[in-house]
């Protein structure tokens, strides 16, 4: 009898401990981020989606023998008379539905600035196989564009956000 | 659910044994991992753990991948605590190449692979009390494991999939503000040791359900080649950092706690313990850090060892996790090997979950901390 009470004080004191550790957070703010509306901005060194620049790249493919997933594919231009190889990209592809966000590929780059790299974007989604596979050539823009097979054309990324723009969490 | 035979008497119809399947889609399996259970009435008389859901088949790919590019595949095994998966991995190539790892970078790998391991009994401590009936315990741990994280996408730039540790050294420094950072959070952090202890450690209902369930006993737990705060919980102290010190682990000042009896509770407040171990150990690291290169020289872009093989073994959180590696001189490794802890600890779930009722299997279960992933790899 007597250790039947025991145990009935004995959880409702671990209970009332418990709910007053709960208490003492219930006047302090919130630590949760109401996400849709409140955005965390990664660091610097965040490795989100990649982003490719036609403009600077040497079509060294270096990047695609460091990607361990052999998500990156590309082809350098030829010369229209001489049929040699012009160190500029014909097109270049990069499937992010493969990509392991390693960073291997943006350390191997040797170009200045990097011709590829981690954006801090981290709110890319997709509705399709065929939207993974980012396409770039020529004056295509940095977040590049997908195939639609259905109309036969590149198009534009649907609800990209551009995290370029803002500035990263010090 | 299916009987295997079944009896007609005079108060109808009654179940001799039944054989259920728990998993793999069930909540506390923690990822998918399917048990195969024979009862009689409540009690288990036959329990086989299945395993294979997600195999992915890492030893076979990391066969036609660089040295550099098989680090990436090591994050995946225990995605609880990618870093001392990448150490093992970096040990033993370390091994096989003769590369000397310059001092910050090794202390760098302290840091990181404690703080990793802070993370990942924070995980089980929240997971666990859920699966026991505590819910509120895993919101407190979740936010202080966010800020480990935190600090991981500050340094390395990844929050789960860090590839951090690299093939002679580590990826990138730690600046003055990351180390400010840091200890900010390890003084925020001790006191909630003791809130945990308040919440679920010492709380009569945990203890009773934990508490004298799923013994094992010192010689049982060596005899199935159990490692990790499973074994110390049966108060074995094996513990690699002290016994085959890597990174200098021998210059820092920690103790291996033990548990007394083996049961559930001791397994679980062994890795609370852990964490304040690690807090010690990483306090130490950060107070004397040494300053200097973060790669060993001439690490080639594509390198290619001697032939040979290797075995290095870190004390992961889960376990003593080694990698065994062969190489014939080719850029890729030929053959490579995992001892995962998780793997061998769970096959002695087939012995002692035998005679136990069925509410206890949850809690034996989850105080083994498996990972399926590096389960099956």
């Amino acid at each position: 009898m007597i250790g039947y009470f025991k145990t009935v004080f004995l959880s409702t004191w671990a209970f009332i401990e418990g709910l007053w550790i709960t208490l003492r957070y219930l006047f302090k703010p919130a630590v949760t981020v109401q996400y849709p509306t409140e955005k965390l901005v990664p660091y610097d060194a965040f490795r989100g989606a990649l982003l490719f620049d036609p403009a600077t790249c040497i079509a060294c493919s270096l990047c695609a023998k460091a990607c361990p997933s052999a998500c990156i594919a590309l082809a350098s231009q030829t010369h229209p008379e001489t049929k040699k190889r012009v160190p500029k990209p014909e097109w270049y592809t990069l499937d992010l539905g493969k990509c392991n966000f390693c960073g291997l590929c943006q350390e191997a780059c040797p170009t200045k600035p990097k011709s590829v790299w981690h954006s801090l974007d981290y709110e890319y989604s997709f509705s399709s196989r065929d939207e993974m596979v980012r396409c770039w050539k020529p004056g295509f823009p940095l977040a590049g564009r997908v195939w639609d097979p259905r109309r036969k054309e590149f198009r534009d990324l649907e609800s990209h956000i551009p995290v370029r723009e803002v500035e990263a969490r010090k | 659910m299916q009987s295997e035979e079944l009896i007609v008497t005079e108060g109808g119809l009654e179940m001799d044994t039944m054989f259920v399947n728990m998993g793999p889609q069930h909540p506390s399996t923690h990822g998918v991992l399917r048990l195969g259970l024979t009862l009689a009435g409540e009690v288990i008389t036959k329990a086989f753990p299945d395993i294979g859901y997600l195999h992915r088949g890492t030893e076979k790919l990391m066969e036609t991948r660089s040295y550099h590019q098989c680090v990436v595949l090591t994050d995946r095994w225990d995605y609880c605590s990618a870093m001392t998966n990448n150490l093992a991995f970096c040990l033993s190539a370390e091994r096989l190449f003769g590369t000397q790892v310059p001092p910050r970078a090794q202390a760098l790998r302290v840091v990181m692979c404690e703080l990793n391991r802070i993370a990942s009994h924070l995980i089980l401590l929240g997971t666990y009390g859920i699966d026991i009936g505590a819910l509120t315990p895993f919101l407190y741990t979740f936010r202080e494991r966010e800020m480990i994280l935190d600090l991981y996408e500050k340094c390395c730039g990844a929050r789960l999939t860090y590839n951090y540790i690299r093939l002679g050294g580590v990826a990138a420094d730690i600046d003055s503000g990351w180390v400010a950072k840091c200890r900010e959070f390890l003084e925020f952090f001790k006191p909630r040791l003791d809130e945990y202890d308040t919440l679920l450690s010492f709380n009569p209902i945990f203890l009773a359900r934990t508490k004298d369930i799923g013994i094992i006993s010192k010689e049982t737990a060596v005899a199935w080649g159990l490692s990790g705060p499973n074994l110390r919980g049966s108060g074995v102290s094996y513990d690699v950092r002290k016994s085959e010190p890597y990174c200098g682990y021998e210059q820092y000042d920690f103790e291996v706690p033990l548990g007394a009896s083996g049961s559930c509770w001791d397994r679980y407040f062994c890795r609370v313990q852990e964490m304040r171990q690690s807090v010690r150990i990483v306090e130490q690291a950060l107070a004397e850090l040494p300053t200097g290169e973060l790669m060993a020289k001439g690490v080639p872009k594509i390198p290619k060892p001697p032939a040979g093989e290797a075995y290095a073994h870190v004390e992961a959180p889960r376990g003593d996790l080694g990698i065994f590696l062969v190489s014939d001189g080719g850029a890729a490794p030929y053959r490579l090997h995992v001892r995962a802890p998780c793997f061998i600890n769970l096959a002695i779930l087939q012995e002692i979950l035998v005679g136990k009722k069925v509410a206890d299997v949850i809690a034996v279960l989850g105080s083994f901390d498996i990972v399926l992933g590096e389960v099956d790899r």
